[in-house]
């Protein structure tokens, strides 16, 4: 067990906290990921076939379609959705899914220093994201 | 955030509780990115307006601001999931097409015009440049930008309602000079002549770039409007670009130097680059699908895609996907007969990215010119997708198969 404590940029207020699921590709909730499973559809994206219900989502920035932000709040909507996002530079259409999803984010995070499995608490009002690694 | 005297009524609930939502939505992205104040506009695309795409819990949240506002502004409709007109006959399922022309009617009732396309600017929404615009749809927004030279930041469904709603967009981003310069040089030696050749290098700089801004020199030749609605397809769906500068093309790159630091390294895109790109979207064999429009067509490439089809008879499925507006002058035209005499299907409102379903076709393969359904066919409908010429597309239709 180790832990340690990152900085970033509140996006949406909250506090949350869940397993880490981390990828260096991008994500488009329209295309990347399947709103009713919350499974990575995207082929050969880094975590093509994994679940992000309950997770905290860990990855760089929202890329493609803006139909990302209604299918990232139908995601949540139907409870499969992450339970927190973690990027390292927000973009829009992720954050204005966010927003109305209320779902906690932060941004300007290092997010190498998170690794799948990690267990993370997020408290996003305050920036603050403490990882613990097994 | 400075705002005026108006939107702080807005955002006070004088205008009632929707419109106090929708500006706080505004307000909170705004202080986000920065802004220090809402531009008035005067210009809306709305994306999310497939059912598909919004699930119940968007057709709830559209439903209920359409319950108490009216649109500020005029707003356009991005593509639905069915063809509205013909989804019985498409064979769309009933459950998923009731619940669509249910979210389409609650635009409508806030005073949506409802193109119901992918290219507005084919329909007559062509902002001026320099406009300050709200746009939804990836494909759009980069045309938008780069092409007409009109500001838009990336808009998602929620913010293009509250820009509708309100007549505001926060200005950060995009809308603001100094955030439109060129961040990465692309030096082109491969030089692109087809739709697919100019989605290639979209697609190739959507994974240079992320969400930054490339420049393209040295293409030699003037691509056409056609051209370049490919090229910014793929771009924004390998990527998240919203702008692209073509020096001595597009608007703002006149000279090099308008758009991009002299100290910029370029990064070359020759023959191995497009090689790379197409490789991931290649394949030999039995082709059952065939994709054409996507973006929705152009009057010229539907015109194009009759000649080259007229007196043939096609052995796959084939789309070509247009707009209602461009079909009807198709219609007149004769050219939709020549495309559905040889056995292809028009379909307008919709397309193979944002309909309701291919499942049930069991297509496993699809030929295409578009960057953006190829990069989207695998995920989406498990098809496996080869990125072709358009006449090469048109080949493989008629002979069932590609064999390279």
């Amino acid at each position: 067990m180790s832990e340690k404590t990152l900085k970033g940029r509140c996006i949406v207020e909250g506090e949350t906290e869940g397993e880490a699921i981390v990828t260096k590709d991008p994500i488009s909730f329209m295309g990347t990921v399947n709103p009713k499973t919350g499974v990575i559809i995207e082929r050969k994206h880094e975590i093509e076939g994994s679940c992000l219900k309950g997770k905290i989502l860990v990855f760089p920035h929202s890329k493609g379609s803006t139909g990302g932000s209604y299918m990232l709040y139908d995601a949540v909507k139907n409870c499969v959705g992450p339970v927190g996002i973690i990027n390292r530079a927000a973009e829009s259409v992720v954050t204005i899914g966010a927003i109305v999803a209320e779902l906690p984010m932060v941004d300007q995070v290092d997010i190498s220093q998170i690794k799948t499995g990690d267990y993370v608490y997020l408290n996003a009002t305050e920036g603050v994201v403490r990882v613990v690694s097994k | 955030m400075r705002l005026s005297d108006e939107e702080q009524r807005m955002l006070d609930g004088v205008y009632g509780e929707m419109t106090r939502k929708n500006m706080k939505v505004l307000v909170t992205l705004g202080k986000i990115f920065g802004a220090e104040r809402m531009i008035k506009i005067n210009n809306v695309h709305t994306p999310g307006v497939s059912y598909r795409v919004t699930g119940d819990a968007g057709l709830n949240y559209v439903k209920e601001a359409s319950q108490s506002v009216k649109f500020k502004i005029p707003a356009t409709l991005n593509t639905i999931g069915i063809d509205y007109e013909n989804w019985e006959n498409v064979g769309f399922p009933a459950e998923f097409s009731n619940k669509q022309m249910e979210l389409c009617e609650c635009y409508k009732k806030m005073g949506a015009i409802t193109t119901n396309t992918c290219t507005p600017y084919f329909v007559g929404s062509v902002p001026s440049f320099g406009e300050h615009i709200a746009w939804g749809e990836s494909s759009a927004i980069v045309f938008a930008n780069s092409v007409l030279g009109a500001r838009t930041n990336r808009e998602g469904g929620p913010t293009a309602l509250a820009a509708a709603i309100t007549g505001r967009v926060p200005e950060y981003g995009l809308h603001l000079d100094e955030n439109r310069k060129g961040t990465h040089l692309i030096r082109v030696e491969k030089q692109p002549e087809t739709d697919k050749d100019y989605a290639v290098l979209g697609y190739f700089a959507g994974l240079l770039v992320g969400q930054d801004i490339p420049v393209f020199e040295g293409i030699k030749s003037r691509p056409s409007i056609e051209n370049l609605k490919a090229l910014g397809a793929a771009l924004a769906s390998s990527g998240a670009a919203a702008l692209f500068h073509m020096i001595g093309i597009t608007p703002e790159a006149s000279r090099k130097s308008d758009v991009v630091r002299s100290n910029v390294d370029a990064v070359m895109f020759g023959q191995d680059e497009h090689d790379r790109v197409c490789e991931k979207f290649y394949l030999t064999g039995a082709i059952d699908f065939v994709v054409l429009g996507c973006p929705h067509t152009s009057i010229i490439e539907i015109r194009d895609i009759a000649k080259m089809i007229a007196g043939k008879k096609i052995k796959t499925g084939l789309w070509v996907c247009a707009s209602r507006q461009v079909k009807s002058l198709a219609d007149t035209m004769g050219y939709s007969k020549m495309i559905t005499d040889a056995g292809g299907e028009i379909i307008c409102d919709t397309c193979p990215v944002l309909c309701a379903t291919l499942t049930e076709r069991k297509y496993q393969t699809v030929a295409t010119n578009s960057g953006k359904m190829a990069h989207y066919a695998p995920g989406l409908w498990n098809m496996q997708p080869l990125l072709l010429d358009t006449s090469d597309c048109i080949k493989s239709a008629v002979s069932g198969e590609w064999r390279g």
